[in-house]
């Protein structure tokens, strides 16, 4: 049975999630990119301790690009974490490998470079050096997935539901195209509009994301992965209502072969923007011309 | 500063290696011979530009001999992210790449890593794909048998040199050509927008696409251009003393699937600058005239962007995708009779009787002349060369080789730095 991870999108109401959640990621302010909320280390205490009080697993995402600047805040906060109660962390930059590798910390890793995450040779060589679990990238299709599960030892983690992040940059993109024509507005979230599909595109501290126009429907998927034995299935709340999501994530925890239909008639009520099926079933090329 | 490149007297004992980019072998040849120390190259498998010809082994064999015989290096890109179904084969291609004598290979996938150093003898570089951008990643990778990192091109100045003096493993910074929006290796525009996977060489560039903006509320933030990720090209030209003096290792030209001009007018000039540099350090001056020869090269703005800790509305291009093609480039030396001193032309862009062009080439400075006789091939008398690959001859009065080139004459002034 694969466990459910889930991003959530409030501080305040993750209590409201605990009973269909296996496991949570967190974001930690200044050092996670493509999470809705970033937690100080003061913030995170007392919700590892109500994560922790109801056995639920905890992951920390330390996964944006880290500069030499971020190294020292980095450093404290993989060490602090090592005093609390967490699963795993994590990571985009290999840095943290290394510094992790030196210090030796109680959690474990999980390989978590986004789209590179494609093959389970790469799996396995991340396995040899210590790291336990690998967030699987969203642009793979769900044979590869299943062809990756069944090649290595990693524990995966496979991004099931939610927009997807496609693009992570240092720079102010926003920011720079307001100011350059001189324009004014106090928007957190805004689009990009291409061919009708608006992309939700965020500028804040760490640059600007872009992600997904279609929510990420997996939803028949899951039964496919659970019965594949998938260890995490992970749900992202990003630009979703929070209650929708809680329902969302009660539907995935509960949906099996018996009830599916009415599950997913449930579902797909409950959501009101477009959804797709991200690459589960669309191969991507890169070859569009032969070589003369 | 503690580069170890110079002696007590302070002359520049070891020069930083200009690495060019190669599409094919025709480029290869041209970026060593306008003085690249080493290209860059793709095989027909596993590199990131899946859409330059590249090279087959038999070329890459070709393109190692030529190089060789002259002291140059080849590198051969393997630096796709690879899926499960891309390894088959992989093994085989490495060999065969030690066989044939490469330089290194530039990775990006561990896995291309881990059969590398299991299977062959090859030297491995990190590509820039990795965006490796702090010395704790250095560090790793160089444990890992990482030989040299393509840094990522996020990193200041300062952060270059911090990785320089922690870790000791060679760098290769990025100094010409285009930038990507986003952090390389974390950018799916492509796979998104037109299921091509950018990490697999499919980049089909849509962060040069113009958008509309919509607020949280969905009205329209509508400036005089449309919004796009695009960015101004880099350019490191004032700052190559600079990163001379940090030691860094080698010096990268961007663009596999440039045109032989712009890689032999890039390459030229950098060529020139370094080694005008190393020969007299004390009293370089900066050459005004190299850097409009660059700018007229690429049609695109340049600066220099995060080396200088900028990446502010300055380095944006809006510009509706509206770029001038390029004019300056009029043609290419093929054949020269000292006796006749008429030069051999294949025409590239429009020139005419009573222009004034400047001809350059590997080792030379360029010549500057005013076109007075031009021939067609039947050897009658024209004005005007307008016709695309048009083959004329010209009187000239220096003796000119095959590989010159004819660009419109540009400025000349120095000034010091």
């Amino acid at each position: 049975m694969s466990k459910i991870m889930v991003i959530p999108n409030s501080k305040e109401k993750i209590e409201e999630l605990l009973n269909d959640s296996d496991a949570f990621l967190l974001g930690i302010k200044d050092l996670s990119v493509n999470l809705p909320i970033g937690f100080t280390l003061e913030e995170l205490n007392p919700v590892i301790k109500l994560l922790n009080k109801h056995n639920k697993e905890i992951f920390i995402a330390l996964n944006k690009n880290m500069h030499n600047s971020d190294l020292y805040y980095l450093k404290e906060v993989m060490h602090k974490l090592n005093d609390y109660a967490i699963n795993g962390v994590f990571y985009y930059d290999i840095g943290i490998v290394n510094i992790y590798h030196e210090h030796k910390y109680n959690y474990d890793l999980v390989w978590a470079q986004e789209h590179l995450t494609t093959n389970h040779y790469t799996c396995n060589y991340w396995y040899d050096l210590g790291v336990k679990y690998a967030l699987i990238s969203g642009e793979i299709t769900l044979e590869e997935i299943i062809e990756i599960k069944e090649n290595t030892k990693m524990q995966l983690i496979v991004p099931i539901f939610g927009y997807l992040p496609m693009f992570v940059s240092r720079r102010h993109l926003i920011k720079n195209y307001l100011e350059y024509f001189n324009l004014k507005s106090d928007s957190t979230i805004n689009y990009i509009v291409n061919e009708g599909n608006k992309y939700p595109i965020i500028d804040d501290n760490n640059g600007t994301s872009v992600y997904s126009a279609h929510i990420l429907n997996g939803i028949e998927e899951s039964l496919v992965l659970k019965k594949k034995k998938i260890e995490y299935l992970l749900l992202n709340s990003f630009n979703i209502d929070f209650d929708v999501f809680k329902k969302i994530v009660n539907i995935f925890k509960n949906i099996n072969e018996d009830n599916k239909e009415e599950m997913i008639n449930t579902f797909n009520k409950l959501i009101k923007e477009p959804m797709d099926k991200g690459f589960l079933y669309k191969a991507t090329v890169y070859k569009v011309k032969n070589n003369e | 500063m503690n580069s170890g490149i110079f002696e007590r007297n302070k002359n520049i004992i070891k020069k930083p290696e200009l690495l060019a980019p190669a599409g094919d072998l025709e480029r290869l040849k041209w970026a060593i011979m306008y003085g690249a120390d080493a290209v860059y190259i793709g095989g027909t498998l596993f590199g990131l530009r899946a859409n330059a010809t590249n090279f087959t082994l038999d070329e890459i064999k070709e393109g190692v001999a030529f190089a060789h015989e002259r002291g140059k290096r080849v590198y051969v890109t393997v630096n796709i992210i690879l899926h499960n179904e891309d390894v088959t084969n992989l093994t085989q291609y490495l060999k065969e790449l030690d066989k044939i004598g490469v330089d290194a290979i530039i990775i990006s996938d561990p896995t291309v890593l881990s059969l590398a150093r299991k299977y062959t003898n090859l030297e491995i570089h990190l590509s820039t794909q990795q965006s490796t951008l702090n010395y704790e990643a250095a560090a790793f990778w160089k444990k890992q048998g990482v030989t040299r990192i393509v840094m990522a091109r996020e990193l200041t100045k300062e952060d270059i040199q911090l990785i320089k003096n922690k870790v000791d493993i060679e760098i290769e910074s990025f100094i010409h050509g285009a930038m990507c929006a986003a952090y390389s290796g974390r950018c799916v525009l492509s796979n998104f927008l037109t299921a091509r996977d950018s990490n697999r060489g499919g980049c089909s560039q849509i962060c040069r696409w113009d958008f509309d903006l919509l607020d949280e509320n969905n009205n329209p933030i509508i400036g005089e251009k449309n919004f796009s990720f695009c960015t101004k090209d880099l350019s490191m030209l004032k700052h190559i003393p600079e990163m001379i003096d940090m030691g860094i290792t080698a010096f990268k030209i961007e663009g596999r699937m440039r045109s032989i001009y712009y890689i032999a007018t890039v390459v030229d000039i950098y060529r020139r600058v370094i080694d005008e540099y190393c020969k007299h350090r004390k009293s370089y001056t900066y050459n005004n005239e190299y850097e409009k020869i660059l700018s007229n090269s690429a049609n695109r703005e340049s600066v220099p962007q995060f080396f200088n800790s900028i990446y502010d509305s300055s380095c944006q291009y809006y510009n509706n995708r509206e770029e001038v093609s390029n004019q300056d480039f009029l043609g290419i030396v093929l054949d020269y009779d000292p006796k006749t001193k008429m030069a051999t032309i294949e025409q590239r862009n429009y020139f005419s009787k009573g222009d004034m062009v400047e001809i350059f080439g590997p080792n030379i400075d360029p010549i500057t002349i005013t076109i007075n006789e031009i021939y067609n091939e039947k050897n009658e008398l024209i004005d005007v060369v307008r016709h695309p690959r048009q083959i004329v001859k010209i009187k000239v009065k220096e003796r000119l080789l095959p590989y010159y080139l004819i660009r419109k004459k540009g400025f000349d002034k120095k000034i010091k730095v």
